[in-house]
């Protein structure tokens, strides 16, 4: 059996995984698309910073809530879902303040919500997002009824991250140096930390140099009223790792045929699997098919002029399905008994419905890629 | 052919222009359109024109010196040709140049920075990983020689990709309104300086002809501008593929299955052309970089869109 929709049947949590520029976004909305066809109720959901979803799903915005997809966009691409699929975009900032707002005691909600470090940490800055997109996913999972949910996540380097993101946030509640901190100003119930009743001391006194007293202050403030909130976090952090390791959550890993991109891919599903994450197909995607030998016969019969033309662009797809097929090689080889599934390269950009569908076709087995012979 | 050499000429010539009394050049895109293959080529033109040229990776795969074919470098300034050095810039030891220059002291670096506590408040800061990062390519753009001439006159930043560009840029400023006066916030904002001004910083925006690339190259440049207020100067195109195949070329009595091919062929050509077209309402100059089909992509494909990027001596 077609090992996507294999995974389908098992799973309520679908995560895609992969290097920027792969496609990552378009073959979870295929996945999500293809699964509310077949009857099983989905959310597409992506936490990529760039607009690729919006633009894969031909929707001019997507916001932090749920938006279906109506019948009437389905059936412009002559489409009938015999389920409901919807499409979101996380917004961090709003999802960070929601879970201040849920989660922080009253009376530090305001304090959070004001402080310097909050406002940076839950807007621009790197690493959060992916605290947040966990957040969001158990929020997803457990609060509504959507018999699937895909995620889609941002490229790998960031993708590290969010597999990490339970981890740290355990980290940063059980860690001695946190306990260490913070502790004895609990206990006496008062501001301040141990760090700034060393008063003057010399290690104090040296990270100030480097970040400014009033900073460590404020990091000090933060980490003090968000610490009301740790067994809430722990709790919740346990349970999204749960979720990542879960039966019923399987992890697509996206690449494209072409060399940089498979090393990458290679290091991530180890990682994946070093994890105890269930990969349950690699996708690569744009992979150019083999050029037919006929094709070789028929252009040795065209006239002179035109042979040369058509001859070299047959040589040129030729190229590419040579290289391709040797990149497949290197994968089938490196990633053992993770299933392939291809998905060639179109004619077309895949940007609307009809494309997704198109590209399901291929990620559920009705269609079958061959490869081309490595050779040369 | 002569026509099609000449014209790349005269498109080298005009890369020049855009760029060349530039200090630092950002080269970034969506992922996968071949930022680092460009930065690698136009470091290697730029060395070639006798500038001392240093081009960094941010905290990736190293892929550069590979492309060029020699040893890995790490996150060492190293030389790789005359006047061509390169760098992968990795957080922990940036933090550590970046520690130590502040310090000044290598055992007050140990001391302090090595504490179990210390790290763990240093990992709570937000971004300082990315200004670190920053902080370690900006700081070679001030380094000067015993003589007084720069160390590096020419800088190029493999940045990271779109979404991750922004942030990663946006460090500096992020820093200088959310960190009160410190040594932090001040070197924040000379990076914050560098960055926008246009007499030193250039961003080359780097595209595929497709519509998603295209489309993510032009929320790009807007989003650099506005909200990091980094300028872009010029875009490459990579991958364009040329017109082949004329009607005539197609008639009847070519088999189908060939006519396809032809199609095929023309359909992605014309993308090439649209995609061009919609680069160009940036009001910046496009170049360029046709398909380049090697066996192993190195070297000799970099070389080739050096070519293209820099002006023939």
């Amino acid at each position: 059996m077609n090992p996507i929709r294999e995974a389908l049947a098992s799973s309520d949590v679908v995560i895609t995984v992969g290097s920027g520029g792969v496609g990552k976004t378009t073959v979870a909305a295929a996945i999500a698309l293809r699964a509310a066809m077949e009857g099983q109720g989905s959310l597409v959901c992506t936490i990529d910073p760039a607009r690729r979803l919006a633009n894969a799903l031909g929707l001019q915005a997507l916001g932090n809530a749920e938006t279906e997809i109506t019948p009437a966009t389905f059936a412009q691409a002559g489409l009938a879902p015999r389920a409901p699929m919807r499409a979101m975009m996380l917004d961090m900032k709003r999802t960070w303040d929601e879970l201040i707002e849920r989660r922080a005691p009253p009376d530090k909600r305001e304090k959070i919500l004001n402080n310097r470090f909050y406002q940076s940490l839950s807007s621009a800055l790197a690493g959060s997002q992916e605290y947040v997109a966990m957040e969001k996913l158990w929020e997803l999972r457990t609060q509504r009824d959507y018999p699937l949910i895909v995620l889609d996540t941002p490229p790998t380097a960031h993708a590290l991250d969010f597999l990490d993101a339970p981890n740290r946030i355990l980290d940063f509640l059980d860690n001695d140096a946190s306990k260490w901190l913070l502790t004895p100003a609990l206990a006496a119930g008062k501001f301040g930390l141990r760090l700034f009743n060393l008063g003057g001391s010399y290690v104090a006194k040296t990270i100030a140099r480097f970040t400014g007293t009033e900073t460590l202050q404020q990091l000090a403030d933060f980490m003090l009223n968000i610490s009301g909130m740790n067994e809430g976090f722990r709790e919740r952090a346990h349970q999204t790792r749960g979720l990542l390791e879960a039966e019923t959550t399987s992890f697509v890993l996206v690449t494209g045929p072409m060399p940089e991109r498979l090393d990458e891919a290679i290091f991530f599903h180890t990682l994946l699997q070093q994890n105890k994450m269930r990969v349950a197909a690699i996708v690569v995607n744009r992979v150019h098919g083999p050029v037919p030998d006929a094709l070789w016969e028929e252009v040795a019969r065209l006239p002179s002029p035109l042979q040369r033309k058509y001859q070299e662009t047959l040589k040129e797809n030729d190229h590419l399905a040579r290289q391709d097929a040797r990149g497949i090689a290197k994968l089938r080889e490196a990633c053992g008994s993770t299933p392939l599934v291809l998905v060639p390269r179109f004619e077309f950009d895949v940007h609307d419905l009809k494309g997704l569908y198109e590209t399901s076709h291929w990620l559920w087995g009705d269609q079958v890629l061959e490869v081309a012979t490595p050779g040369r | 052919m002569l026509r099609s050499t000449l014209r790349h000429v005269n498109v080298a010539f005009a890369v020049l222009d855009e760029l060349s009394d530039k200090r630092l050049l950002v080269v970034t895109g969506k992922g996968g359109v071949g930022k680092t293959t460009l930065a690698a080529a136009l470091a290697v033109q730029s060395a070639r024109e006798g500038l001392r040229t240093l081009v960094c990776e941010v905290n990736a795969k190293e892929r550069i010196s590979q492309l060029l074919g020699k040893p890995e470098v790490g996150p060492e300034v190293t030389a790789l040709d005359e006047n061509l050095w390169a760098v992968n810039v990795r957080p922990q030891e940036a933090m550590r140049e970046y520690a130590l220059m502040l310090l000044k002291f290598e055992s007050i670096y140990s001391a302090v920075f090595e504490n179990r506590v210390v790290r763990y408040f240093l990992r709570f800061i937000p971004s300082l990983q990315e200004l670190v990062l920053l902080g370690k390519i900006l700081f070679h753009l001030r380094e000067k020689r015993p003589d007084g001439r720069w160390r590096f006159d020419r800088i190029i930043i493999d940045a990271p990709a779109t979404g991750h560009a922004i942030t990663f840029f946006s460090v500096p400023q992020v820093i200088v309104d959310t960190v009160p006066p410190g040594a932090m916030s001040e070197d924040a904002t000379w990076m914050r300086d560098l960055l926008v001004d246009p007499r030193t910083t250039a961003v080359v925006l780097v595209s595929l002809p497709e519509d998603l690339p295209v489309n993510e190259t032009i929320e790009l440049h807007e989003a650099l501008a506005t909200r990091v207020k980094m300028k872009a100067q010029l875009v490459v195109l990579n991958g364009f593929i040329p017109e082949r195949f004329t009607p005539e070329d197609m008639p009847e009595s070519v088999p189908q299955a060939l006519r396809d091919v032809a199609r095929a062929h023309e359909s992605r050509a014309q993308m090439s052309i649209t995609s061009l077209a919609r680069l160009k309402t940036l009001g910046l100059r496009v170049v360029t970089v046709p398909r380049i089909f090697v066996t192993d992509f190195g070297r000799s494909a970099v070389e080739q869109i050096a070519q293209i990027v820099g002006a023939p001596r």
